[in-house]
């Protein structure tokens, strides 16, 4: 199928977030997690608006696409993550900045930030 | 501009807490925050902090637990001069009430009781008139799943509007009793808008009202009395250049 036009296209912002955790946490742990607190804070309607994704994560860092309007909500229903994983591992997800670009958010937030170490 | 100072006045460290006082703090600096009130139980004992930094303060806070409305009183009487933030551990309707009664009081933690949202006209005008807080304690939000939280957000939302309408200072906290409980300011600003606070109402309630808290209970250096007050130059330094054609013009008319 064709692409759609740049005008026609979904406008994204990416969160750049860093993840504090007791222990290491897989891509996948995370990712099951993140759906799991989004669809239980927005709902289904309202996950599917804010159209969330995990683009990279390795090293407790990574990037979240959300639509462009809806980075409040993103920042809150990703706010909502406590623990991670079985075996009640807590957890909290700290965003480091938001772009308009996976590139812009890499470079400004992420290259060369440290995470926290507890 | 200059930039905003947050504050997070109710956190519990150990052995209210999971973490000692200078973990909670370190993560705290790490968010962004420009200090943290370690504010404990009062039927636990309290243990003072020991975390040393440049730009980053611990104040000593205290929650207060009471089930009657006197001792409270009294309660509130022997810890307010040692105490740089006071909360009350609200959530009784008699508790709730002699807190916001109370000039001494700071905070009323977490009003709601298990009927209703914990706050009215009548204890509303009183929070005004006395200066006491109400808190928004975020920790119901993030923490909480299913019908806990879709009552804690009914009842926030409830005490947004009635706060609004009375002109209580509403303060935004963590409630921590973890460090991974504590969340970062934008996060904090954000969850407030779960529950219709504007993002000028929210951004105030933690950094203006929290920093008014402090300020009226912990003096600055140069502090003699009520209105007397040594400045320091650079703070003088600064208001001069905010405004410089009234500073002139004043030395002007002076001489």
């Amino acid at each position: 199928m064709k692409i759609l036009p740049p005008t026609l296209r979904d406008k994204k912002r990416y969160l750049a977030f860093e993840l504090i955790c007791e222990h290491d946490v897989t891509r996948e742990e995370l990712i099951r997690e993140m759906f799991s607190c989004v669809g239980s804070l927005i709902g289904d309607i309202g996950s599917s608006e804010c159209g969330i994704r995990i683009l990279t994560f390795e090293d407790s860092k990574g990037i979240i696409r959300c639509a462009h309007t809806k980075t409040e909500q993103t920042r809150a229903a990703v706010a909502t993550i406590t623990h991670i994983g079985g075996g009640g591992k807590r957890a909290v997800v700290h965003i480091l900045g938001i772009s308009g670009t996976v590139a812009g958010a890499t470079e400004k937030y992420l290259e060369g930030t440290e995470v926290f170490t507890l | 501009m200059a930039r905003l100072q947050f504050y997070d006045l109710n956190v519990h460290s150990i052995p209210d807490g999971k973490n000692p006082s200078p973990e909670m703090a370190a993560l705290a600096k790490h968010f962004g925050y420009a200090g943290i009130a370690i504010t404990n139980h009062s039927n636990t004992e309290y243990k003072p902090s020991g975390f040393e930094s440049n730009d980053f303060e611990v104040f000593k806070g205290i929650e207060i637990v009471s089930t009657n409305a006197s001792k409270l009183h009294g309660l509130i009487g022997k810890y307010r001069n040692s105490m740089d933030v006071l909360v009350v551990h609200g959530g009784n309707e008699d508790i709730n009430r002699a807190a916001v009664e109370n000039r001494n009081v700071d905070i009323l933690a977490h009003p709601q009781t298990p009927k209703d949202s914990g706050l009215n006209h009548v204890l509303a005008k009183s929070a005004s008139e006395n200066d006491v807080a109400i808190e928004f304690n975020l920790d119901a939000i993030f923490k909480g799943r299913g019908g806990r939280r879709v009552h804690a957000l009914s009842h926030f939302r409830k005490n947004v509007e009635i706060a609004r309408k009375f002109d209580v200072p509403m303060i935004i906290t963590s409630n921590a009793a973890s460090r991974f409980d504590l969340r970062a300011p934008r996060e904090m600003l954000a969850l407030a808008g779960l529950f219709g606070m504007d993002k000028d109402e929210a951004v105030s309630a933690l950094s203006t009202v929290p920093a008014g808290i402090i300020a009226r209970n912990k003096p600055s250096s140069g502090f003699i009395r009520q209105g007397v007050e040594v400045i320091d130059i650079d703070d003088m330094d600064c208001d001069m250049n905010s405004e410089p054609d009234n500073e002139t013009k004043e030395t002007g008319g002076s001489n």
